[in-house]
Order: C-alpha cells, then sequence, then structure tokens
C-alpha cells in the first residue's frame, strides 16, 4: 500500500514540474521524434500518436510561476492560465516542444495562440476550429478536413507518415485510456471514501506527460490497488464540481472541499481527457470516426455549442447519475465560458432544487481561509437543513 | 534672477518647489501640505509655503506651472502638465542619465522612458486596480494594523518572505488576515506584499523599455521596503533622490522656467487669485 | 457643447442617420405588434444580412441596442438587472445590457422591440456572440441557429471553409423558409448582394479619404456614426443612397481643403471599441488636441473593405461566405490585426496609435499589451494604452484617462517639435 500512495506523489510530482523532465528523457529515448503539447480544453491526440509524436496537456503554471514578462502582453481582466502559459514560453520553459496547438475555447486562448506565433516564430503554432455547429450536416466533413489539415502539418513538421492503421492503433489505446478513466469516476463515484478527488486528479492528468501506453499501466495498476483499498466512509455530501475544466484549481483548494466535508463524485478537471461518453467507432475512416466522435459522442462542454441536448441538461444529468447533493461551481476568475454557463446552470439547479454554491479560483493561490469558510457554511447548511 | 514654481497636486499630498535661474537652475525651497478636500485651497497653500521658505514674496515668481490630479484646479497656474511629463523632467534634472522613471504615488504607478533631454518617450500606468500604489500599501498596513511608516522597515527585516499571488487589494487583505491567522510573522509577510508589488510593478514597466538609470519618484519612495524589493526584482540599484517626493514638482518648475522664455507676462500671483477671496 | 462645431463634423448625413435608425425601430416596433415583418436577431460582425433580405425580413442587432443605450447613459441599470441573476462582473457588458432590457422590458427608443422568429447567431471569432445568442434563445424561447464560421487561422480561407459555411447558409434557407413561411427569393438576395457591394465601395472611398490632411472626417468618432446605417442598410438601395450622399459630402469637403479642425495637429489610427456611456467626454479629450482619427479598427468589425474586399454578386452564398470568413476584422486573427493597424499607420500617415482596452471584450482586447509592444518595438510608433469598458459606466475614470491622453500628446507634441527643428 505504500507504494501505492507513492505514485500520487509521484504524478503530482509529474504535474508540478515545469522543466518537463519527463518529456526530455522521452525526447532523449525517442531520437528525431517530436513533442506537441496542446492548450486545453481538448485536442486530437490520436493523431499526434499516430505521427510518432508525443501529445502533452499543457494547463498553465499552476502556482510556481510568478509573473515576470506575461503581464505586459495580456492586461487586466484575463484569466491566469493564459498568462502563465505565454511566460512559460518567455522563461524558455516550453523549449522541449515542436509545436503547440490551441483551439476555438473563447477569445482569450484564441489571441494566446497568435501571441505565441509571433513571440515563438520557430515554433509549430497552429489553431484548430473545432465546430459549433453540430446540428449541421456539413460539420463532421468540415472538422475531418481540419484534421487532414493538421496531419499535413505534423508531417511537414517532422512526424512520421500518419497512416490508417496508425491511426486506428491509437484510437484504440486512447479508447482504452478513456475507458480506464470512466472506471476511475465511477469507482469514485461508489466508494468515494476510498479515492479522494485530488487523488484521482493528479492520476489523470498525469497521463499528459507521458505516453499513453505508459498511462494505461499506471491507471489499470492503480485500479487493481484500488480495489484492494479499504477505509470509513466519512460524514459527507456528495457534490459535482462544474467550471475548472480549462485553468486547473491549486491541489490544495480541491483537497480543501473534501475536507472540508465533501465527497466530489464527479468533476470536470482536465476534462479533455476523458472527452468523449463512447468509444469512438472502429473499422471506417478513422479520420471522420474522430471527426464525427467530436461533434456527436462528445461530453457536454461550456467550450462547445450543442443545442440537441443543452450543457444544463448534461450537468443536471450528471448530478442524477452521481447521486450528488450539490454543485459546486470552482470558477477560475476572468474565465467567460464558465461565468456564462454558471447563470443558465443555475437556473436550472434551481428548477430542480439542487443547492449550489459559487467559488472563484485562480491558480496561483496560496491562502484558502476564505474558501474553507465559505465550503463549511455551505456543507453546515446542507447537513443542518 | 528669473524665478518660477512647479505645484504638484497629488491625490493625498500637494507639493511645491520655487526654483530660481541664475546662469544654472537652482531649487529654492520646497513644501509639502496634504491635500485634502479643497483642492483650489491645498495648491494656494504649498505655493505660499514654497514662497515663504524661499523668503521671497510670491509676486516674485514670474510663472508658475501645475501638474497632478488637481493640476486644473490650480487657480494662479499659467500652464498645465501632466505629472507624467513633469516626473520625467524632473528625474533629468535631478539625476540628468536617467533613462526610466519608475514612479509610484498615491493612485498611480507609472514606468516612463525618458530621452537624453528629458523628454517622454513612452510611458505606461498602472491598470485600473490599485495594485502597486500607495494607496495599495496603506490597505495593507491598515489591515496589519501599523503605520504607513513602518512597515518598509518592518519588511526589512524578513528572512522568509511570504507568498501573495494576487495583487487584487482585496484579495490581498484576506491573504493577510489568514497568514496572520497561521501565525506568520509581520515581517514576512509585508515582505511579500511588497514582492509582489514590485514584480508587478516591474511586469508594467516592462510595456516601456527599462535602459539604466532607472530613477525611482513619487512618495512610495520614501519606503526603503519597496525600493529594495523593486531593485531585487530589477537585479539593480535604482537612483533614489531625497527629493523623489518632490520630482513631479520640480519637473514643473524646470517647465516653468522654460515656459517663462515665451511668455510676456512678468508676475502671476494676483492676491485676488487666492481660493478665499469670494469666488 | 458651445463649441461643438469646433471638433466635429456635422453634415446633413448626420441627420440622415438619425432618420433611417429611427426608421428602423419603427419597422422593429411594427413587427412587434403586428408579427411582420419578420424579425430575426443577428450579430454585426461578419453577419449575412442579405439572407435576410431574401425574405423581407428585418434584423434585430442586439448590439447596436446595446450601444445605443450607453450612449444615452442608460446601460447600468440592465447591467445590475443581469447581475441579479448570476452573471458576473466580468461578463460583458453588452451581453448584460442586452439580457437585463429583457428582463426589465427596456428598449433604447421606447418602442417596442420583437420577440426573434429566429435567434440566428453568426459566430465569427466571437465566442461570446455565442453565449449571448444561447442566452437570448433560452430567454425569449426562440429558435436558435449558431452559423459556424470556422477562425481564419491561415492567411486566405481554404476551400473546405468556403464550403462549410455556403452548406450551413443553405441549411438557413431552409431553415427561414419554414420559420417565415416565405419563399426564398433568389433574385432578391443577388439584389442585396450587389447592394452591399456598391455600398462598401462607397464606404471603402469614404475611409480613403481620411488619408487626406485634413481629414475631412473622423475615421472613429463620425465612422461610428455611419456604422448604424452600415448594419441595418447594408443589402439595401437605402444604404446605396445614404452612403453615396456621405461620399459626395466628404469630396466636397475635401475639395475645399476643410478638415475636422480648423489646424489638423496629429493623425490618429485608434484599436478598439469607443467608451460609449462616456462617449461625448472621450471624443472630447481628442478634440481639444485637435487630433483627429484617420483610421480604425473598430470600424471594420461590420466589415474590412478598405484592402480592396467586396461582395462578389455573381457568386452570392460565396460571397456571403467570404465575408463572414475573411472580411471582418473578429474573424481575422490578432496578427492579422496588427498587419492592418501597420498598413492605417503607414498608408494613413498617423503620428500614433491610441489603443483603448475594453474589458468586456476579450476578443478585442486580450493581448493589446503584446500588440503595443509591436507596434512601439518593431514598427516604432508612439503608442498609448488606455483602459475602459464599452458598456459598463462603472469602469471609465475620467481623470485618469484624461491624464493620460494630455501626457500622451505632450510627449508627441514634443517629438514632433525636435523632430521638425
Amino acid at each position: 500500500m505504500l507504494t501505492f500512495e507513492r505514485t500520487f506523489e509521484q504524478c503530482q510530482e509529474l504535474i508540478a514540474d515545469l522543466s518537463f523532465e519527463r518529456v526530455h528523457r522521452w525526447k532523449e529515448q525517442h531520437p528525431g521524434a517530436r513533442v506537441i503539447g496542446y492548450f486545453p480544453v481538448y485536442a486530437p491526440v490520436e493523431i499526434i500518436h499516430a505521427a510518432g509524436m508525443l501529445p502533452v496537456g499543457l494547463n498553465g503554471g499552476g502556482d510556481r510561476l510568478d509573473i515576470q514578462y506575461a503581464d505586459a502582453r495580456f492586461g487586466s481582466f484575463i484569466c491566469s492560465i493564459i498568462k502563465t502559459t505565454l511566460e512559460m514560453g518567455l522563461r524558455d520553459h516550453l523549449k522541449v516542444f515542436d509545436g503547440i496547438l490551441f483551439s476555438s475555447i473563447c477569445d482569450s486562448a484564441r489571441n494566446l495562440c497568435f501571441v505565441m506565433k509571433r513571440n515563438f516564430p520557430d515554433l509549430y503554432i497552429d489553431f484548430l476550429h473545432l465546430p459549433h455547429n453540430p446540428s449541421s450536416t456539413a460539420s463532421v466533413d468540415f472538422l475531418a478536413s481540419e484534421y487532414h489539415r493538421l496531419i499535413k502539418e505534423l508531417e511537414r513538421i517532422g512526424g512520421k507518415p500518419v497512416t490508417e492503421a496508425g491511426l486506428q492503433q491509437a484510437i484504440a489505446l486512447y479508447s482504452c485510456n478513456r475507458q480506464l478513466i470512466r472506471s476511475l469516476y465511477t469507482f469514485r463515484a461508489q466508494k468515494p471514501h476510498l479515492l479522494r478527488a485530488w487523488e484521482s486528479y493528479v492520476l489523470i492528468r498525469a497521463g499528459h506527460f507521458m505516453p499513453v501506453e505508459e498511462h494505461n499501466s499506471l491507471l489499470e495498476e492503480s485500479l487493481k490497488q484500488l480495489s484492494q483499498r479499504s477505509g470509513k466512509p466519512r460524514d459527507s455530501i456528495r457534490v459535482v464540481v462544474e467550471g475548472a475544466f480549462c485553468e486547473q484549481p491549486p491541489l490544495d483548494l480541491i483537497k480543501l472541499v473534501e475536507d472540508a466535508g465533501c465527497y466530489v463524485v464527479d468533476d470536470d478537471f482536465v476534462i479533455g481527457q476523458s472527452w468523449f461518453v463512447e468509444d469512438v467507432p472502429v473499422g471506417g475512416d478513422p479520420v471522420f470516426a474522430l471527426a464525427d466522435s467530436y461533434v456527436n459522442r462528445a461530453v457536454y462542454s461550456s467550450v462547445r455549442h450543442d443545442f440537441r441536448a443543452p450543457r444544463w441538461e448534461g450537468l443536471a444529468e450528471k448530478v442524477k447519475r452521481s447521486k450528488a447533493n450539490a454543485v459546486l461551481f470552482l470558477i477560475a476568475k476572468f474565465c467567460e465560458p464558465a461565468y456564462f454557463d454558471y447563470v443558465l446552470f443555475k437556473k436550472k439547479l434551481e428548477e430542480l432544487s439542487v443547492p449550489h454554491l459559487l467559488l472563484e479560483f485562480e491558480e496561483k493561490q496560496f491562502t484558502f481561509d476564505r474558501v474553507r469558510t465559505e465550503v463549511e457554511t455551505f456543507v453546515e447548511s446542507l447537513v443542518f437543513d | 534672477m528669473r524665478i518660477a514654481a512647479g505645484v504638484d497636486v497629488g491625490s493625498t499630498q500637494t507639493k511645491a518647489v520655487v526654483m530660481a535661474e541664475n546662469g544654472g537652475k537652482t531649487i529654492l525651497a520646497r513644501a509639502l501640505v496634504d491635500t485634502g478636500a479643497n483642492v483650489r485651497k491645498a495648491a494656494e497653500n504649498a505655493f505660499l509655503a514654497a514662497c515663504h521658505n524661499a523668503e521671497i514674496p510670491a509676486t516674485d515668481v514670474g510663472f508658475v506651472v501645475g501638474t497632478g490630479y488637481g493640476r486644473y484646479n490650480i487657480s494662479f497656474g499659467n500652464a498645465q502638465l501632466t505629472e507624467i511629463s513633469c516626473h520625467a523632467r524632473g528625474a533629468h534634472f535631478v539625476c540628468p542619465t536617467t533613462r526610466t522613471v519608475i514612479d509610484m504615488g498615491g493612485q498611480d504607478a507609472k514606468a516612463i522612458s525618458v530621452g537624453s533631454d528629458g523628454q517622454v518617450l513612452d510611458f505606461v500606468m498602472n491598470d485600473k486596480c490599485a495594485a502597486g500604489t500607495g494607496r495599495f500599501l496603506a490597505n495593507a498596513a491598515d489591515v496589519m494594523g501599523i503605520g504607513l511608516d513602518e512597515i518598509g522597515p518592518l519588511s526589512q527585516r524578513s528572512t522568509r518572505p511570504v507568498r501573495i499571488a494576487t495583487v487584487c487589494t482585496v484579495f490581498v487583505e484576506s491573504d493577510i488576515l489568514s497568514y496572520l491567522a497561521q501565525g506568520k510573522k509581520g515581517e514576512d509577510i509585508m515582505a511579500g506584499v511588497h514582492l509582489a508589488i514590485a514584480k508587478r510593478t516591474l511586469s508594467l514597466a516592462r510595456r516601456v523599455s527599462i535602459e539604466p538609470d532607472i530613477t525611482m519618484t513619487g512618495g512610495v519612495a520614501r519606503n526603503l521596503g519597496m525600493v529594495r524589493a523593486l531593485e531585487q526584482v530589477l537585479g539593480t540599484k535604482m537612483q533614489v533622490s531625497p527629493d523623489a517626493h518632490f520630482m513631479g514638482a520640480i519637473g514643473a518648475a524646470v517647465f516653468a522656467l522654460e515656459k517663462m522664455d515665451q511668455s510676456f507676462e512678468s508676475s502671476t500671483w494676483r492676491p485676488e487669485h487666492a481660493a478665499g477671496s469670494g469666488h | 457643447m458651445g463649441d461643438a462645431k469646433h471638433t466635429e463634423y456635422r453634415g446633413s448625413i448626420h441627420q440622415r442617420q438619425k432618420e433611417l435608425m429611427l426608421k428602423w425601430y419603427e419597422r422593429l416596433n411594427e413587427a412587434a405588434e403586428t408579427g411582420t415583418p419578420p424579425a430575426i436577431s443577428l450579430m454585426i460582425s461578419g453577419n449575412c444580412v442579405e439572407l435576410l433580405e431574401a425574405f423581407g425580413a428585418v434584423p434585430i442587432y442586439p448590439e447596436v441596442n446595446a450601444l445605443q443605450l450607453a450612449i444615452r447613459h442608460q446601460s447600468l441599470e440592465p447591467i445590475l438587472a443581469a447581475e441579479e441573476i448570476g452573471y458576473a462582473p466580468d461578463n460583458c457588458a453588452y451581453v448584460k445590457a442586452d439580457i437585463g432590457c429583457y428582463l426589465k422590458g427596456i428598449t433604447p427608443t421606447g418602442s417596442k422591440l420583437p420577440k426573434p422568429d429566429l435567434v440566428l447567431c453568426n459566430f465569427v471569432g466571437c465566442n461570446t456572440y455565442v453565449k449571448w445568442f444561447e442566452h437570448t434563445a433560452v430567454l425569449t424561447n426562440s429558435k436558435l441557429y449558431v452559423l459556424d464560421v470556422p477562425f481564419l487561422r491561415e492567411d486566405n480561407p481554404s476551400q473546405a471553409d468556403i464550403d462549410y459555411v455556403v452548406r450551413q447558409l443553405k441549411e438557413l434557407v431552409s431553415l427561414l423558409e419554414q420559420i417565415t413561411g416565405r419563399q426564398f427569393d433568389y433574385d432578391r438576395f443577388v439584389e442585396a448582394v450587389r447592394c452591399s457591394a456598391q455600398v462598401e465601395d462607397l464606404w471603402s472611398q469614404i475611409k480613403h479619404l481620411a488619408r487626406r490632411s485634413p481629414s475631412p472626417f473622423d475615421a472613429y468618432f463620425d465612422a461610428i456614426t455611419l456604422m448604424g446605417p452600415l448594419y441595418v442598410y447594408r443589402g439595401t438601395p437605402e444604404g446605396v443612397e445614404f452612403f453615396r450622399a456621405a461620399l459626395e459630402e466628404m469630396q466636397a469637403k475635401v475639395a475645399i481643403g476643410q478638415g475636422v479642425y480648423d489646424q489638423e495637429k496629429f493623425r490618429l489610427v485608434i484599436e478598439g471599441p469607443p467608451p460609449y456611456p462616456y462617449f461625448r467626454t472621450f471624443r472630447d479629450m481628442f478634440a481639444k488636441w485637435k487630433a483627429c482619427t484617420v483610421a480604425s479598427t473598430y470600424s471594420t468589425v461590420g466589415g474590412l473593405w478598405e484592402f480592396g474586399a467586396r461582395h462578389d454578386p455573381d457568386h452570392p452564398f460565396e460571397a456571403v461566405a467570404l465575408h463572414m470568413l475573411a472580411h471582418n476584422v473578429t474573424n481575422r486573427n490578432y496578427l492579422q490585426r496588427y498587419e492592418q493597424i501597420r498598413r492605417y499607420l503607414e498608408d494613413w500617415n498617423a503620428d500614433g496609435l491610441i489603443i483603448h482596452f475594453v474589458k468586456s471584450c476579450r476578443l478585442f482586447s486580450a493581448g493589446q499589451g503584446d500588440m503595443r509592444d509591436y507596434v512601439t518595438k518593431t514598427l516604432g510608433i508612439p503608442t498609448l494604452y488606455i483602459e475602459s469598458d464599452l458598456e459598463d459606466p462603472r469602469y471609465f475614470s475620467e481623470a485618469q484617462t484624461r491624464n493620460r491622453v494630455d501626457a500622451f500628446f505632450e510627449a508627441l507634441e514634443h517629438s514632433k517639435l525636435t523632430a521638425a527643428v
């Protein structure tokens, strides 16, 4: 059991490592191979993998990077992840990367893509337009053509030729990865006293920095270990955490929420890693299958328009499925998509009489007393109701 | 000998400088008063006090340039210029090798890129919130329950500054309270606050080109803790004149002497200008 | 306001602009009361208003409503109403003002606004557009169609981008036929596209007149006046007639060497939307220095035509698609905006750039520090960076803004003087 506890620590160190040591090592072991970073929320990692490259999730600098330069480029009222990402580049943390992908998630992130392009002309920086009109039959065709464009670019910057077999293999690997992540979530929803939210979070996010094959082994092993874990249930309410899909809250904040009397039975931390609600179909044209899955098999998200199944219905469904008592909105300061969605989420939850609490955070936050008071009060109000 | 004056009406304090031109320019006297609610009166008081300190009648002053937020309220001013122009010119007068001015006053923090003759090449000012300004430090001091003059020396004693992430006034207050509750030392907390502001200010200053020599001006320059924190993040020494606080008024006085050449009016001050004279 | 004649240009087109806008509000009122003409909400930037013309439908532009409110100092009440139901202080205040109006039953002119028959979100870069119209659709219980326009991530749109938009436009035609019960009038569509092309040509000629010194109009403040008719009447003969008159009026001014000021002292490029709640105050800050705007990025939200792009009536669907994809500032990428500014500074012979950061609009504002870095350090052009908001009066600090504007011109004046020596 001791070694298993050590796994969480190692994952935590991996996430905290802004020098990307692990990624450097991968590159040394794969001479000539390229590393592609991707800004949240979602990226077609299968395609990067099929080009023989390592996709690396970039989720900001967390609380380990003081901003010295980026404030001068992005002023007030802009969220922290935009600034820490640029700061990482300006401070040479991104040297190991050959390229970085952005997508159409919000206005700040999109502008960041082009500011990065100007400041790092040697890097391959690209912007993927992920469609926002899923009800149009043209969407899937368009996205498939966008993916073909990406494939060409990756091949151009030194990726190996992307083959159908390579893509099918990557799809299988990542489908397995998402199944394992789903299992982890299912386990947590069933036995939240045996797996804490921060533990599953670091296990999942560690996958940002290693080949999917290794991450699959890590998750399989962890699930095995978990089944042997024992512990007593705590006196906690069950909550869904919503809103932290891009910038990630400090680990201490996730811990605090649970320490203050909550079981986090579902959340949207690094949601891009478990993006599809069912497996990408195998057998047909894999590029089309990936595009079709984005349009027709994706989780609900604040950065994707889909009125066939509005997001607030998705949240209501999530609350029901996970038997949650309440929703905690954990919104990054200045995250406009999350702020907007909060209004309609709130409306829906109030219709359903689901209690909710709004908390703002910044990835760089070192004291949490205020938040603790808020969460504790919220829990007390529910328990003593 | 020609005599002119500069009056800098700031948000908290009003500064006046009387300057003479006799071959070279020399500062004859300075005066400092609290601005308070009556801006016109404060300007007048500062100006008269400076004349008094210089032991000259106010009517000897040939030209007055007003600067600072209240510059248009100076009833006896002959011309108005922003404090940005004046701080640049003042810093150039006091230290001619100045190429960058970092000015931290009550409401604003600014970085000014200065040319070889003291002209403004480029400038930036702090964002909307009060971060990086004197008011912000005053708030922090209030939360700590200590005097504004004490926070600088206090922070100097720190060995392990705490980490303050945000520079939002409200959040910093709650950060300070949290650290106090955790039993952190006052000097470490204040050192953390100073460092946070210094980093934020430097980040702002990077929008202009930071070239040496760097001169710090404004009221906050009297806070040695802030000066050291800025020097630490800059990685270089700054010029801090004992007149840092008067730099805007000095620059205004320099401009006043220059403008006097182009002006025909011989005297500026007339008793009917007095704020109390029934206007 | 006694010296208004010195600080701005007042011509017959200003009067005509008022009439046209009033007429638009009357049509909206009529739609609200009688159900005809069909009314369709859409966004200003990169819109497909020509398609609406083909159905005889009238556009509702929430952005125009929001700015009208702000300019009339009426935006705070609806903003607060929206914040009461959960909108954050850091949400776009245009959205909050618009939503607040629905909640409170406020309209900018007091006339009625119809419930939209379709909420048509032309998603061109601005992610807030999508959220905004999702909320409008929910709030008014209207049908929503998001027309997804691929962002201009390379120099030009690809064939796949164009095909994607054209296919959606054709889906939209079927949808509009269902909703309005009217048949798509292809000839009227082509005619609307032809009118747009003419309006664009006239507007472009007007913009090029600002290359003269003195400029006959202010390409920010006066351009904003002309933008109302540009949005509402682009695809109509009234639009053509209005812009023809405007061009003639300005050409006449050029002929006699009449500028915005008796003496044009500075020529500026302005980036970003204006502070509508303090529009007049803001304008006067520049008028004081006789600083005339000769080009602005904000005036290309509706369309960027001064570099040659026009709707092509021979390929109307493709023309509309191209307009949405490439010929409006919001769907163009940030570096293309840098390039646009560079061309303005050089070809319109400007002395400096004003960047007005508005907290509401991250599309415009996120990264303007980097833009400033490019303009001052790479191009060597003096740049002033100021902050407030386009709709929320709480973020405008008059003393602070005036101070920065004055300091900027003091420095600019000095450098012009020394350059002249």
